[in-house]
This record gives structure tokens, C-alpha cells and sequence, in this order.
């Protein structure tokens, strides 16, 4: 409470007048960082995805939209609507296994929690390169994933599980979960334990509690995951070639592969603007879709 | 978050170390010197020049080596290119070193600084991507052929034609690499390796959209993983991976493709852009000396055109029919010329081709 009441007297101060030049200052680390790091190299992309390319790949500023028009070729069409199913599965089933885990770290005691934590955390003590490895030695038709399977005989031949969309949203969801727990587990742990106990007193069994209480009252951790997951995945392309092989390719992958091997600069940015776009669009259609939901909340 | 790091930063040099081992030769009599910083930034092809080998050169002359490694000749010219002088030496193949000297982007080497140069093959000099060795000296040769499980793969395999057949559909590891992919169909097609124009390129694509859809992996770094975990039985790689497979298990055969296969000269040269200049040709001159380049054939088995090297190896590395194929079959080989402007249209074709091969 007294938070919140320093918090009213410093807004209405705040709010009579202007931000004076020490605010400015204390921002200008902030937008130094947002102008070298995000509005330039945004800024150059544009501008490259308009330009030609000369025989041995150097990007040649004279105004096209051709890089624009192949965009839209069904062969890029395909392949990014594969990475938006690639992307969707992972996030699905990050929820799916994230959430169990996530409420079960936030009502546990502080100390179980503190070490559940760490332990969420562990895996990113090492490089994803370096897990990313270790899955292929597992998943491999001679790995340990197979050999184990196959002297237990629960399967009669080794299965074939490197380098298919299965490895490659596998890979995913291991890299990304820690992201989805994350955020989860801070709604989680700010839920009101009485407004469960609440709902059980207005005579809801378990499931109901949880899906019209815990559910809608950690939606927001939710949501933010979902996010977390889905936006680096599109255009994640490090485990995807590491663990699809390159025959399935991603837009990430592609995008890589047009600024280095396919020396096509000017392409690679207009796909790389088209997915900024795509994203610009997630964020819009989330944005409004909590506007319209408060009300009615 | 600075824990991870220093952990990582005490960690590293120990990994580095440990990756390092192996026997290093001892300083020559004369040690030459430069009178640069102690600096060197190498680009070269990933699995190709052994740790211990760079480890050996700054020993000797205390200069450090930061190594960065690329994938296919595509992807070095790319960043070369937007790099702005960032690497001192460079390892092209034969057709981008002719590309690289077109360009005017390479530095003429200095003669003098290379005393080791003697020891390259007669064959392997004055090439014709670059007579007389004005800008480039060869590093190591070979070739790109059919790797084979002979354990899993029971019926004949001769050439490209019994590689891409339905039969092995999702067995297959190829080279992550469009002018060679292009270049296996050329082959095919009896349209000759350099023959690549729109009107070849239109002809072969029927072939390869038949062709690419049956292959596992794409792999340029490490074709050789997939095919010894077992995840593919059968490949198009390059020989020196296919030597390796051969000296850990001989059930791993090699083929060179009866419809054709060329010989790849993969070269030291220096960038004018190089800002150590010296120390390159140090490096180059280092690499040559025939104890050295043993050193490389003993981690990578390509074939050495360094023969006072190839004199030092053991019978059982000349006989590994991977690294040194019966020498008819070289003299037969032809080489991969620049293809100007038409390298676009290979890159596009594999690209969209692969892209849409589901």
C-alpha cells in the first residue's frame, strides 16, 4: 500500500509538467542503444531489400521492387508457413508442458522454489550450440535415444527421428521452454490463493477453478510466454539447420542463406522486412485483442 | 550473467588447449620475421587446417591466429566482400580465386617470402586459374565423390545415377554447395562441368527437382556426421570427409561418379584488404614446409600436392582410396572455372529448387 500511495503523489507531480532535461539525459544511454542497434540496422535493411546485387554478390544501391515481387513466390510462401507451424507446435506444446511445471514452481515452498528455479535455469549456463549437439548424438539413428529403445525392445528397428520436423520442433521446444516457464511462473506466484479457495466455496469442483480462476488470472504470464516462444522461433535458424538437415528449410534458414552462400543480400533483406512485418502484425492483432477483452473482463 | 562468463573465459583457453594437443614441429633454422603486430585473421573452410597446426605457428612466432571458418566459396566472397578488411588470409577454391584476381581483390604474393613453395607438385603449379602463382598457393587438392555404407547399401553403386534413385529416398547426405550440386547434374547430363548457362541450367532442373527431394541432409561443414551416427547410408561429399569414415571403419567405400567428377584446388591467398599482410605470408610459408602439411593430412586426408609431405605419410595414407584414387582417374579431371554472372542463376536454381523440394 505504501508503494502504491508513493507512487499516486509521484505521478501527479510527474504529471503537471513536462520531462526537464535530467529525464532526457538519464534516457539517452536508452536511445542511443535504440538508434545504433535497432532504427539504423532496420534503416539498412530497407534500403537494401530495394537494391540490385552485382555478379559476385555486393549489394548495388539502384531502386527495385523485384526482391519484393519474389517474395511472394509459393516456394517462400510454403516455406514460411512452415516455420509458423514449426513455431505454433513449439509454442503449444511449451504451454502444455511449461504450464504444469510453472504452477507447480510457484505454489511450492521458498526454498523448493528457489532450487526449481535454478534448475530451470541450468541449461542456459552452456551454449544452445553446444545442447543443440547433444540432442543429435541422442536423436542419431545410432544414438542414445535408439540403442536404449531398441535393448529395452520397445521398438523392433532404430526410428528415424534426426533431421525430420520432429527434431526440428523438438529442438525448439527444449530451447524455448525456459522462456514460456518463466514468465508463467511470475503470474502464477502473484495469484490470490483466496480467490481459488473462493471459487471452491461457490461450489466449483477442481477443473472449474481452473479453467474460469486460475486460468484467466494467469493469462497474462501465458500470453507473454506465448510470445517469448513464438517470435524467436519463426526466425530461429540455428537448430533448425542443425537439426532439420537443410531439407527442411525454415525462413530463418533461408534468410541465413541468402546473405551468405546464395550471396543475394538485397532478397534476404526483403525477406527479412517481410517477416519484421509479420510480427508488427502478431503484435497489433495481440494489442487489441487485450483492449477489447478489458471491458468485458 | 559475469559469472557465466568468467567462466566461460577461464574455461575456454583450457577447451582450446585440449583440442590443441598433438605433436608440433619445431622451429626451422632460419625463423623469419615480420614487423607487424602479432596478429593474424584467418578465414578458411571449416575441418580443414588442424588446431594443432595453428597452435605450432604461433608458437614459433608468437603471433596469435583468430580463425573464422565458412562453408562454401559462395559464403566467404559474400563476407569478404561486406567485411571491410577484416581477414588477413583466405582459402578459396580454384574458380574463386579466378573470380577473386577478375575482381581485383587479391594481393600479389611476394615470391620471396615463400621459400617452401618448392615442394609443390609440378602439376599443382601454374595452374590455369592462376599462372605463374602470382596470388594464390595450393593448400590442399581433391575431389567430390560417393561415400557408401557398404553395410546398409547392398546393391552396386557406381555413379550419380544409382545415388539418387527412389530406393534411397531420405538415405542421402549432399553437399550444402549449389555449384556442385549443379555441377553432379551437369555431369549427368554429358553437358560439361562449366557449361553453365540458362539454357543447361533449364535442362537439368527436371533432373535435379527429381534428385533433391530424396536427399536427408544438406551438410557442406561435416558430411561425414550423419553418415557414421547412421542417419543416412549413402553420400555426395567431399573426399577428405570419405577418407576419414574410410580410416575409422572400411565398411565406408568411396566411388568417383562414372559420369564425371572434378578435381578442387583449394588455395592461401591474401585479400588486399589485409591489414597483416606478412604475417600471411609467414603463415602460407609455414604451411608449406613438408612436416607441416603432414601434419594436415594426418587430421584431414585430401590429397597433398605438397610431395616432400606426401613422401612423409605412411602406406596406409597413400592407400586410403579416398585421399589418392589411382592417378589416371586425376589426369582425367577437369577443374570448376569463375562463371562470371551466371553464379546468380546457380545460386537461385539450388536454392528455389531445395526450398520447394517437399
Amino acid at each position: 500500500m505504501a508503494d502504491a500511495t508513493w507512487l499516486d503523489r509521484g505521478g501527479t507531480h510527474a504529471g503537471s509538467r513536462r520531462a526537464g532535461w535530467p529525464a532526457w539525459l538519464l534516457l539517452a544511454p536508452l536511445l542511443v542503444w535504440l538508434g545504433l542497434f535497432v532504427l539504423l540496422p532496420t534503416i539498412l535493411l530497407v534500403v537494401t531489400s530495394f537494391s540490385h546485387r552485382d555478379e559476385l554478390g555486393r549489394v548495388v544501391y539502384s531502386f527495385t521492387t523485384e526482391n519484393y515481387l519474389r517474395c511472394f513466390d509459393p516456394t517462400w510462401l510454403s516455406i514460411f508457413w512452415n516455420s509458423i507451424l514449426y513455431a505454433l507446435a513449439a509454442t503449444v506444446i511449451c504451454v502444455i508442458v511449461g504450464y504444469p511445471a510453472a504452477y507447480t514452481i510457484g505454489r511450492a515452498g521458498p526454498k523448493s522454489r528457489r532450487i526449481l528455479l535454478t534448475l530451470v535455469m541450468i541449461p542456459f549456463w552452456t551454449s544452445f550450440l553446444i545442447r543443440t549437439y547433444a540432442w543429435i548424438s541422442i536423436l542419431s539413428q545410432e544414438g542414445l535415444a535408439n540403442s536404449l529403445l531398441l535393448s529395452a525392445h520397445i521398438i523392433p528397428g532404430p526410428l528415424s527421428m534426426m533431421y525430420t520436423p520432429f527434431s526440428i520442433v523438438l529442438g525448439l521446444v527444449y530451447n524455448y521452454l525456459p522462456f514460456m516457464i518463466l514468465p508463467i511462473y511470475t503470474s502464477v506466484e502473484k495469484l490470490d490463493n483466496s480467490l481459488v479457495e473462493a471459487a471452491y466455496d461457490l461450489g466449483a469442483g477442481p477443473l472449474r477453478a481452473f479453467s474460469r480462476v486460475i486460468i484467466p488470472l494467469t493469462q497474462p504470464g501465458i500470453a507473454a510466454g506465448a510470445l517469448l516462444v513464438f517470435v524467436p522461433a519463426i526466425a530461429m535458424y540455428a537448430i533448425t539447420t542443425l537439426m532439420g538437415g537443410g531439407s527442411n528449410p525454415t525462413i530463418g534458414e533461408v534468410i541465413q542463406n541468402q546473405f551468405t552462400r546464395a550471396r543475394n543480400q538485397p532478397f534476404g533483406a526483403a525477406l527479412g522486412v517481410l517477416l519484421m512485418l509479420l510480427f508488427l502484425v502478431c503484435f497489433l492483432v495481440l494489442g487489441r485483442k487485450k483492449n477489447s477483452s478489458a471491458p468485458s473482463a | 550473467m559475469k559469472t557465466i562468463r568468467n567462466l566461460i573465459l577461464t574455461l575456454l583457453p583450457i577447451a582450446l588447449a585440449a583440442c590443441g594437443g598433438g605433436s608440433q614441429p619445431g622451429p626451422s633454422a632460419s625463423t623469419p620475421s615480420s614487423s607487424e603486430e602479432k596478429k593474424l585473421n584467418l578465414f578458411c573452410w571449416s575441418e580443414y587446417i588442424p588446431q594443432n597446426v595453428i597452435d605450432g605457428f604461433t608458437k614459433e612466432t608468437g603471433i596469435k591466429v583468430a580463425v573464422e571458418n565458412y562453408s562454401s566459396n559462395e559464403e566467404m566472397l559474400s563476407k569478404l566482400l561486406a567485411g571491410g578488411g577484416k581477414y588477413d588470409l583466405i582459402q578459396p577454391s580454384e574458380y574463386t580465386i579466378q573470380a577473386l584476381i577478375k575482381a581485383d581483390q587479391l594481393r600479389l604474393l611476394d615470391q620471396n617470402a615463400l621459400s617452401n613453395f618448392v615442394h609443390i607438385a609440378p602439376e599443382f603449379r601454374d595452374m590455369a586459374y592462376d599462372l605463374g602463382n602470382k596470388f594464390s598457393v595450393p593448400y590442399m587438392a581433391g575431389f567430390v565423390g560417393i561415400c557408401i555404407n557398404t553395410d546398409k547399401v547392398k546393391t552396386p553403386v557406381k555413379g550419380f545415377v544409382d545415388v539418387f534413385t527412389p530406393a534411397h529416398k531420405g538415405r542421402i547426405v549432399v553437399l550444402d554447395d549449389a555449384r556442385e550440386i549443379v555441377s553432379w547434374a551437369l555431369e549427368m547430363e554429358k553437358l560439361g562441368l562449366n557449361s553453365v548457362n540458362a539454357e543447361n541450367l533449364k535442362k537439368i532442373e527436371p533432373l535435379l527437382k527429381k534428385w533433391l527431394p530424396l536427399v536427408k541432409v544438406y551438410d557442406s561443414d561435416s558430411p561425414k556426421t550423419s553418415l557414421k551416427n547412421g542417419d543416412v547410408d549413402l553420400g555426395v561429399v567431399w573426399s577428405g570427409e570419405a577418407a576419414l569414415l574410410y580410416q575409422e571403419n572400411k565398411k565406408f567405400a568411396f566411388v568417383l561418379p562414372s559420369e564425371g567428377s572434378h578435381l578442387f584446388v583449394d588455395n592461401l591467398a591474401i585479400p588486399k584488404t589485409s591489414t597483416h599482410p606478412q604475417n600471411a605470408h609467414l603463415f602460407i610459408n609455414y604451411i608449406l614446409r613438408p612436416e607441416v602439411s603432414k601434419l594436415i593430412s594426418d587430421a584431414f586426408p585430401y590429397y597433398n600436392p605438397n610431395l616432400a609431405a606426401r613422401k612423409l605419410l605412411s602406406p596406409e595414407q597413400l592407400a586410403n582410396p579416398a585421399s589418392y584414387p589411382p592417378a589416371e582417374d586425376i589426369t582425367r579431371m577437369e577443374t570448376f572455372t569463375d562463371l562470371g554472372k551466371e553464379s546468380a542463376s546457380v545460386d537461385e536454381l539450388v536454392t528455389q529448387i531445395k526450398a520447394g523440394g517437399k
